[in-house]
């Protein structure tokens, strides 16, 4: 199944396959995915359990390695490098939002967020104003210097974001990030998405739930391990940025066949 | 990465993760206390008894030579040495001749005898027969009325020195110049009391519970013949080299008692160098053994932190997981855990030592012996507990580090 999205390519998968030993048996949790997601793509990676979607999101976030099959993200092949490199990747091209906010719970949020950027040894001054940039982002410009148990659940997840935005990453991937939240703030939290797709971030949400995947403007289905539907929205196939510009004989009202 | 940055982040990491178990911290660093100030009372013992005999040891003199039959440090060669003759004081006086205006030369004799003073009695107090001149050869002036005179020497006087320790026994706040007492059955009258010595904390001899008389009128008045045994004090008059001066005694010493070349010297050379290497020996191998008992209390606080860190490891898998997802290498965490263990180590070492000078102050105020917490003691401690909290770290936070991101991230 062939995706012929014309953008260029940020991630590329080809015939990825993940396998587990469990006792004598293996178990196939990948069996060939070849995918593409290009640049400022909104995807939904959707699937019932068991059908492969975290062991692909573990892969696309270089949590883990395939077995076999290539994995390049940014140009770069990512399936052989060590542990070393796997993190400073995920440091510096990936934001990751999970379903349960992962914030440490004993730093403030400013230092949550500043987190990614200490890993990724920047200067503290340069830190700290990136940091608050995020947070003024995501609208929490007044509690950096509150703990993750004294916000809601809903700005928690934000902080998650702020902290996924942080470094300028190349892809967000985002694990049912309205899983742990009521519906309203779940939209909340889901406008935030949309919106940084529209000033040209490149999203990938996993979920099992249609109404967050339809925010998406691609979703992929996977079933036992396949890839098993690659489809663009309506809306999606019938923007400008999908279409490209007609070539010039094609306009309305260009045509002045005499 | 940026080590100093990555070094920053690690430690407010341990920090607030210690302030946030206050109670588990305290405990376990209890154990790192008690080991530190186990080693450091130890340490601190050991120099205070150093500095305690080297005190003593001033009554010696480091730059005297002593004849005597027999040398101070006996092995199991004893024996050897029994046939000697005894050292007697005309061989004192020739070798005193042989050293004239070369060195100042002075025997001196000793026994034990009751001191009385009206109904006081103290019972056994060495008595030393010397002459005028070992105030200049052990420097150990009066502190009140004056030490013997070459006439108390002259005339056989009857006069005596009191230490400072039996002064004060026979005669409390009273002067005791002029005073008479009794030395065995004969009368002396007091002409002085030396300042005191101190450093007698150690069995050794207590140098301010002596009396001191002319050794003429010793002879006259305790010195059967037969049991007469002098020691000879040489001193130098100009600083030269010790060791000149031994090879000197000895060669004089040979000739006065007319042995042949091939004869071996049938009396000892002994100096202040031959004790402290012994008292270095012996109190060193009781050091060693205080420092490896002591040092086990350390090895069961450093065993405590080890198992701490395992739990604080475990705890905090989800932690580990959400900083691995966000870029931590496996040098982060390790030095996450390892700053942790280390922190709670050296914090031990500080209140250990804390502790161990408030010991040190007590020992000092009951006036045990002259105890001082040394810095070199302090850094030591520092560092010996720094390096217990990295040795028991090490494991944990090595499994810390090791730990999958994926599965950490999945651990509740």
């Amino acid at each position: 199944m062939k995706n012929n999205n014309p953008k260029s390519a940020v991630l590329e998968l080809r015939d990825v396959v993940k396998t587990y030993e469990m006792g004598n048996e293996q178990v196939h949790a990948l069996s060939g995915v070849s995918l593409d997601i290009g640049e400022n793509e909104y995807v939904a990676i959707m699937g019932p359990s068991g059908s492969g979607k975290s062991t692909l999101m573990n892969i696309i976030g270089c949590l883990d390695v395939p077995t076999s099959g290539s994995y390049s993200l940014g140009g770069e092949a990512v399936a052989n490098k060590d542990e070393s490199d796997l993190a400073e990747i995920r440091n510096r091209m990936i934001g990751f939002v999970f379903q349960t906010f992962n914030l440490i719970p004993r730093a403030d949020i400013l230092h949550n967020v500043e987190l990614p950027l200490i890993y990724g040894g920047m200067a503290k001054a340069e830190r700290r104003v990136r940091a608050e940039r995020a947070l003024e982002q995501v609208g929490l410009a007044d509690r950096m210097k509150h703990k993750p148990n004294e916000l809601s659940g809903g700005q928690r997840q934000r902080v998650a974001i702020a902290r996924a935005l942080v470094f300028n990453p190349s892809i967000i991937l985002a694990d049912e990030p309205t899983g742990n939240l009521d519906s309203r703030t779940g939209d909340e939290i889901m406008q935030m998405f949309d919106d940084l797709h529209t000033e040209g971030q490149t999203i990938i949400l996993v979920t099992h739930e249609d109404h967050i995947a339809a925010h998406a403007h691609r979703s992929i289905r996977l079933r036992d391990g396949k890839i098993e539907s690659d489809v663009l929205s309506a809306d999606e196939l019938l923007s400008d940025s999908y279409l490209g510009p007609l070539p010039a004989e094609y306009e309305v009202g260009a045509a002045n066949v005499g | 990465m940026n080590v100093i940055l990555d070094t920053r982040e690690s430690m407010k990491i341990a920090l607030s993760a210690i302030i946030a178990n206050k109670a588990r911290g305290a405990l376990t660093t209890l154990g790192i206390i008690i080991g530190i100030v186990a080693v450091t009372t130890t340490m601190t013992a050991f120099k205070g008894m150093q500095s305690s005999f080297q005190q003593a040891a001033g009554a010696v003199g480091a730059d005297v030579v002593y004849v005597s039959r027999m040398p101070w440090i006996t092995m199991n060669d004893f024996f050897s040495f029994r046939n000697r003759p005894n050292l007697n004081l005309e061989e004192a006086y020739k070798l005193e001749a042989a050293f004239e205006g070369r060195a100042i030369v002075s025997p001196n004799i000793d026994t034990r005898r009751d001191l009385r003073f009206r109904s006081k009695t103290l019972d056994a107090i060495p008595v030393i027969g010397t002459t005028e001149k070992m105030p200049i050869i052990t420097n150990r002036m009066p502190e009140i009325g004056r030490f013997l005179m070459e006439f108390d020497v002259r005339y056989k006087k009857n006069t005596v020195v009191l230490g400072q320790e039996v002064a004060e026994d026979l005669f409390g706040q009273t002067s005791p110049l002029n005073k008479e007492i009794n030395i065995g059955a004969y009368r002396f009258r007091v002409a002085g009391v030396l300042e005191k010595q101190g450093g007698s904390t150690l069995g050794g001899p207590n140098f301010d519970r002596q009396v001191f008389i002319p050794i003429s009128t010793f002879v006259k008045a305790f010195g059967g013949r037969r049991f007469m045994d002098v020691d000879i004090a040489v001193k130098a008059s100009k600083m030269s080299d010790l060791s000149e001066l031994e090879y000197e005694v000895i060669g004089e010493m040979r000739k006065i008692r007319r042995l042949k070349p091939a004869e071996d010297d049938n009396f000892s050379i002994n100096k202040l160098d031959s004790l402290l290497g012994a008292f270095n020996s012996v109190v060193g191998a009781v050091l060693a053994i205080g420092l490896l008992v002591t040092s086990i209390s350390l090895f069961v606080g450093g065993i405590g932190v080890m198992n701490i860190m395992f739990v604080s490891v475990t705890e905090r898998t989800r932690e580990i997981g959400i900083r691995k997802a966000i870029g931590a290498k496996r040098r982060s965490i390790l030095m996450q855990f390892l700053f942790e263990s280390a922190v709670i180590c050296m914090a031990g070492g500080f209140i250990g030592i804390a502790i161990a000078a408030g010991i040190t102050a007590i020992i000092n105020k009951l006036d045990l012996m002259p105890a001082s917490l040394s810095p070199g003691i302090m850094v030591a401690a520092v560092v010996i507990s720094a390096l217990v909290g990295i040795v028991a770290g090490i494991v944990p936070a090595y499994k810390g580090a090791r730990l999958d991101p994926i599965e950490a991230l999945r651990y509740e």
